[in-house]
């Protein structure tokens, strides 16, 4: 099926517009506030004494980094796009922008009552990506749903027969993050051990089922869209995500390998994790080859390289994911920061660049403003050297730790031997934050011009894009 | 194309996606956690008196469980670090700290290994006095530097040039809890 977004649509009336900006905009503040939080974690860990402040120790800063550049700042930049994309993609204007600002506000209301109480160290231990306090996991989950429902009512306004396969995806996402929320914090089966199991569910999931559905969800309209040219295959995209939803909820237990949790559940998780390459291959291989002859297409263009780097990270990321939940694999490289490079190489190399990659290719259509092509060849470069010397680094001292666990040594050799590594970290960390920086100013400079709207939004049907 | 007709009905997708993800959520977590929440415990480990407790919860907070495991693998580089853990090991343990990172060493068996309370409280106060190459953080907030001792202080004997000079550092309620705490982690002894 054709990409309905690659003819005229309704959906660029200013309301959507506006909103779709709102979230991206929204996204990059939490973006900076989270780099910074990251930044200060990795030079805290070649430089103990710098800033030794409690609340921003290096046990507070940890969540508040992770929790705001996954559910400030990743979640919202997708949530913002998708928004758009599910509107396009249905040729109508999106359902209630005013309920989606709603869910904004809800938002980001979460996010800076996350980054108040985990610095000041309230949180539920560490228990990763679901540190703060219920109440503000209550909140989150409201504004998901309401937002998600907005996503759902669009698509059900849409004026074509077909669900457009972006829709698939996007919505799927919607359905998910709030079952494994809403599992992830209710405590009725969570003693001793039990929590650990839905720690694995909640952490590989909250990955594969959200990010991941919204990023793929965004890529394949803005891939078609920005080539001008229909996906290589509709059937590999639906047999995607098919096979993601079957595959990836069994994997959790993967990171919990040589623990108490079930061996049974271990082997499933480890098993599943090869069968994951099925959803992950078909998605890199049927949009990479969407590119195939369009190579000219990437070069003139300054998003579609963004969308390159995040397939291949998508691809590549995935599989060393896969790798690592071999048992051999796992005896020298789990408990060592080669988790954290993958983690960052997944995170980073795929779900970031392709929402950066929609960003630049989608939101000048929206507003009518373009960033400078040199300043995003700069967000460019410092992002993708950046990301390389914070993978290469970090995973070359997951290497180095765990080769002097296995060689037996004394705890501390593994420190020393991981320290200049943390140092190269650190400087990919802040070739990464710069390019943030530059992102943040092409965000500004793409901003909607202010209107006076003339008619009501409703009014806008037939108006062309 | 047709895919049996989902593709023209939003809420055939929707209730398609609603239903597989929860099942799988019930057959891969919910139940599983369940059966494991269920087991006993191993032995009987040391009840954690008032004071541990609380310690614990200052773990917890500073986000020490980031850096530090308590979750021994049947693997031989795990073996300075105890036996290996067992479910029974974290029953009544909310949340169970298993941990996925070993930034620093693993803790499940601490108090057996390090039993000094002074050792504690010095590499609280300041990590690299008692390990120079540690990159742990000083949690001198918990701490209070005085000019003598008053009767029932908690003195942590830290060398000189660590500690304003003339002053005596006393252990805050909360560092004495924490050590209290990891003092308290000792894997219980399990029949063979």
């Amino acid at each position: 099926m054709r990409d309905p977004g690659l003819a005229p649509s309704p959906s660029a009336d200013p309301a959507t517009v506006r909103v779709t900006f709102e979230y991206v905009a929204w996204a990059t503040v939490w973006l900076l506030v989270g780099t910074t939080a990251g930044l200060i974690a990795s030079i805290k860990l070649h430089w103990p004494e710098f800033l030794p402040y409690a609340w921003l120790s290096f046990g507070r800063v940890r969540p508040a980094h992770t929790n705001l550049v996954l559910f400030g700042w990743a979640s919202l930049v997708l949530v913002g796009l998708s928004l758009y994309v599910v509107a396009r993609t249905s040729r109508v204007p999106l359902w209630s922008p005013r309920l989606a600002r709603v869910a904004l506000a809800l938002w980001n209301l979460t996010l800076a009552g996350g980054l108040a109480t985990l610095l000041a160290g309230v949180n539920r231990g560490p228990q990763e990506y679901r540190e703060w306090v219920w109440p503000l996991a209550v909140m989150l989950a409201a504004a998901v749903l309401i937002v998600g429902y907005v996503a759902y009512r669009t698509v059900a306004a849409r004026t074509l027969p077909e669900v457009y396969v972006s829709n698939w995806y996007i919505l799927g996402g919607f359905c998910y993050l709030p079952i494994l929320y809403v599992t992830s914090y209710l405590p009725f089966y969570q003693g001793g051990i039990g929590n650990t199991v839905v720690q694995g569910y909640y952490m590989h999931n909250a990955m594969g089922m959200w990010f991941t559905q919204l990023a793929l969800g965004i890529s394949y309209h803005g891939i078609p869209r920005l080539l001008g040219r229909p996906v290589y295959s509709y059937a590999l995209g639906v047999l995607g995500f098919w096979t993601n939803l079957l595959f990836y909820p069994l994997i959790g237990a993967h990171h919990f390998i040589f623990s108490p949790v079930a061996w049974w559940l271990q082997t499933t998780a480890i098993l599943f994790s090869v069968g994951m390459m099925v959803p992950v291959w078909a998605g890199t291989g049927n949009l990479l080859l969407t590119f195939k002859g369009a190579g000219s297409a990437v070069r003139r263009s300054y998003a579609l390289p963004f969308f390159v780097v995040g397939l291949i990270g998508y691809g590549l990321g995935s599989t060393q994911g896969t790798i690592e939940a071999f048992r051999t694999a796992n005896i020298y490289l789990h408990f060592t920061n080669f988790t954290v490079g993958h983690s960052h190489a997944t995170m980073y190399g795929f779900i970031v660049f392709i929402a950066w990659g929609a960003v630049y290719g989608l939101i000048p259509r929206l507003t009518g403003r373009e960033p400078s092509p040199l300043a995003v060849g700069v967000h460019f470069w410092l992002a993708l050297v950046g990301i390389l010397t914070y993978v290469i680094a970090i995973s070359a001292a997951g290497i180095l730790q765990g080769l002097a666990w296995v060689a037996g040594q004394s705890f501390i050799a593994s420190v020393i031997a991981a320290e200049p590594m943390w140092l190269w970290r650190t400087v990919g960390g802040l070739l990464m934050a710069g390019g943030h920086v530059v992102f943040a100013v092409n965000v500004w400079v793409m901003r909607p011009q202010r209107v006076v709207v003339p008619a009501p939004a409703s009014d806008a049907v037939g108006m062309p894009a | 194309m047709s895919f049996g007709g989902l593709h023209t009905n939003h809420r055939a997708i929707v209730a398609a996606a609603i239903i597989v993800f929860f099942v799988l959520t019930l057959v891969m977590a919910i139940l599983p956690a369940l059966r494991e929440q269920a087991f006993s415990a191993s032995a009987v480990a040391t009840p954690r008196d008032s004071e541990a407790e609380r310690g614990r919860h200052v773990f917890m907070r500073e986000g020490c469980g980031f850096c530090h495991t308590q979750f021994v693998r049947d693997l031989p580089m795990d073996r300075p670090y105890g036996r290996p853990s067992r479910p029974g090991d974290y029953v009544g343990e909310n949340p169970p700290m298993l941990g996925t990172q070993r930034t620093g060493p693993d803790l499940a068996d601490v108090g057996t290994r390090q039993p000094s309370e002074a050792w504690h409280l010095i590499h609280l106060y300041d990590p690299r006095a008692v390990v120079p190459q540690s990159v742990m953080p000083a949690y001198r907030w918990y701490f209070v530097a005085k000019d003598q001792a008053g009767p029932g202080d908690v003195v942590a004997p830290v060398p000189t040039g660590s500690a304003p000079s003339g002053k005596v550092i006393v252990a805050g309620p909360e560092a004495r809890a924490l050590v209290r705490y990891l003092l308290s982690l000792k894997q219980p002894k399990v029949s063979p």
